[in-house]
């Protein structure tokens, strides 16, 4: 079985600092994989000690992604593609035209894992976009995934619901961190990570179909949220009393 | 307080010394990661006792902060000396107990990969570098501490190996660790054995309350008609104050660079307050007399450091550092205690009551007196001086 995996070079969200205007200061911070993209790693990883094969990490980004794809690969990813690109000139939908062209030019996988979203503009565009070109079947959003001979039974976590829904081999999936807790590589498998191949491909080297228009983030900004204060006082037989009252008017608590 | 424990000044500090070696960053970027996600949230629980921190020693263990100075054929990574201290350093910013417990296990595993015979190495050293096994080091007694050549706990020789009399005093890692090496005199003097803790003859004090270091076990280790066989002798007998002086070399520059550590979590977490706490309609952090100590700690921190780091680099270029490394422990284990009874002032009232800010300064105060106190190595670095001076 034969795992395609996608990872994005992001922010490093600790070390994220915050403009006056509450924006975040994405250029010149420390970089490192986009934490969900773990989750994702971690679950071809563990398929590949269940069903056998081979795991491959892609990439598009400059030469900094070399690092995320260098984590992967101390996780225990076999070996890595980066498409070299510079992130900040290119939208979603081109990032999955080239991550496509990567993969395709890699052979045939039997699943595409992504996360649900990136850790530092988190569109969660990129996953559906691939499917669509690669014209595989799409499952967002999953926590479960089994391979079961040439079909794959996910379930997908939804808001209120979770959904089970059986997909055929060759898909395209995106995890949700709940799916999985990511290993940390030990010392002595990043240094040996150094040895295992990573491939360099120009972007344009890679078949693209003109460029299609894709949503662009205008901008970002925290939203103050206002919270109810409900002081209640009396001593604590009455207060709780109260406090049974107050929740039930809120409609969390019934009788 | 959430922070990445390995920042751009260790990176720089790191390619500045050793250029074409951007592996040792990833190393320790990822050291620090781990850290930061899985000990450092859980150090207040350690002190205040509500948490042991074994499965953390062992997790950071399993990871290889150990096996960073040893050589591959025994287990390690084959890094610097400068690499190791450097991860002993996020290590006390992660967790001042667990980094001396670290630190103590990797002292008894240098002792046996100095002196050891070929069989011991083989024996022991895979085993502690990895974790699979804990190491500690004893050698202070009730009555002789920097005066360690008086020791009294003996080794007497048999037909088929020795049998150890006497007790030692504060101990790391005792009755938690599987592996000790211990000093006892035979007849000709001071000698050092690695004793395994299924020996029968060996016991363990209670572990001691202590002022801080809360999370690692200190207590007396006893040994009573203890009975060890002849290959659990390391090196030659009488050898082993010339061991114990060479093994604690390395260890103060070790416990130099946890004590930055630990100067270094105090400074960010005071930073930060003073940025936000608010007197007389600003923030704390626009008066001079904080600005001040903020300069003095921030001064402090980087001396300590690079004086680590210098005589990390002279025993790694095979040079004499004894003195280098009396002066870098001397140094960061007085700036740690001063940085941190900053840290305490900035906070004012809330840093004499909460854990989480003065545990640094009860954690700093032990490394002015444990591993060679501020006064031997005083005493030290002087002698040295004054004999070249002649």
């Amino acid at each position: 079985v034969r795992f395609a995996v996608c990872v994005k070079n992001a922010v490093d969200e600790t070390e994220l600092k915050i403009d006056q205007g509450g924006r975040p200061v994405l250029g010149g911070a420390a970089s490192r994989m986009s934490a969900f993209d773990k989750n994702a790693v971690e679950e071809a990883l563990r398929l590949r000690s269940l069903h056998g094969g081979e795991v491959v990490a892609f990439t598009v980004g400059t030469a900094e992604a070399k690092k995320t794809l260098k984590e992967a690969l101390a996780m225990g990813v076999d070996r890595g593609v980066l498409v070299v690109a510079d992130q900040g000139k290119i939208d979603t939908l081109q990032t999955a035209g080239l991550l496509s062209a990567a993969i395709t030019g890699e052979g045939r996988f039997d699943a595409v894992l992504c996360s649900e979203g990136s850790s530092d503009t988190y569109t969660g565009l990129v996953p559906a976009a691939l499917a669509e070109i690669l014209e595989l079947a799409y499952v967002g959003y999953s926590r479960k995934v089994e391979i079961l001979g040439e079909t794959a039974v996910l379930e997908r976590s939804l808001e209120d619901s979770v959904e089970k829904v059986e997909a055929l081999l060759p898909f395209v999936a995106s995890v949700v961190s709940e799916i999985n807790e990511p290993r940390y590589p030990t010392l002595i498998q990043i240094m040996q990570a150094s040895k295992k191949p990573i491939t360099e491909v120009a972007a344009g080297q890679l078949a693209l179909e003109a460029t299609r228009s894709s949503p662009v983030i205008m901008g970002m900004s925290a939203q103050p949220s206002n919270r109810k204060h409900v002081v209640l006082d009396g001593t604590p037989e009455e207060a709780a009393a109260k406090l049974i009252e107050a929740l039930e008017k809120e409609g969390v608590l019934s009788r | 307080l959430t922070m990445p424990l390995f920042n751009s000044e260790h990176l720089s500090l790191l390619r500045s010394n050793y250029p074409e070696h951007e592996e040792y960053a990833e190393v320790l970027s990822a050291l620090g990661g781990f850290m930061s996600e899985r000990i450092f949230p859980m150090s207040e629980k350690f002190d205040s006792n509500s948490a042991n921190m074994g499965a953390s020693r062992k997790a950071l263990l399993e990871q290889g902060v150990c096996q960073i100075p040893f050589p591959k054929e025994h287990g390690g990574l084959g890094l610097p000396y400068g690499v190791y201290v450097l991860a002993l350093e996020l290590a006390g910013s992660a967790d001042a107990g667990i980094a001396l417990s670290l630190a103590i296990h990797n002292t008894a595993a240098e002792g046996i990969f100095q002196f050891g015979s070929g069989e011991q190495k083989r024996k022991y050293l895979p085993d502690i570098t990895s974790g699979r096994k804990l190491a500690s080091f004893a050698l202070t007694e009730p009555t002789s501490g920097s005066d360690a050549k008086s020791m009294s706990t003996r080794a007497k020789r048999t037909m088929d190996g020795y049998v150890l009399n006497g007790s030692k005093a504060y101990i790391t890692n005792a009755g938690e660790a599987d592996v000790y090496f211990v000093f006892a005199a035979t007849e000709k003097g001071p000698s050092s054995f690695v004793v395994e803790k299924s020996n029968p003859g060996m016991s363990f004090g209670e572990d001691l309350p202590k002022l801080g270091m809360r999370g690692s076990r200190t207590s007396e280790v006893r040994f009573e008609d203890c009975r060890v066989p002849q290959d659990s002798l390391v090196g030659d007998e009488g050898m082993g104050f010339e061991y114990a002086k060479a093994m604690l070399n390395g260890s103060r520059i070790v416990m130099g660079s946890l004590c930055v550590g630990i100067a270094r979590v105090a400074f960010d977490k005071a930073v930060a307050y003073a940025k936000q706490r608010r007197a007389f309609g600003a923030p704390i952090s626009d008066f001079q007399l904080i600005r001040g100590k903020i300069a003095d700690m921030k001064t402090g921190i980087s001396a300590g450091r690079l004086l680590c780091m210098h005589a990390a680099r002279l025993r790694e270029s095979g040079a004499e550092y004894a003195s280098a490394a009396a002066q870098a422990k001397v140094f960061s284990t007085e700036m740690s205690v001063d940085a941190c009874d900053s840290a305490i002032q900035v906070f004012g009232g809330h840093g004499y009551t909460s854990g989480d800010v003065h545990r640094h300064w009860r954690d700093a105060r032990l490394l002015t007196i444990g591993e060679g106190t501020s006064e031997v190595l005083r005493l030290l670095i002087a002698s040295r001086e004054l004999a070249l001076a002649t």
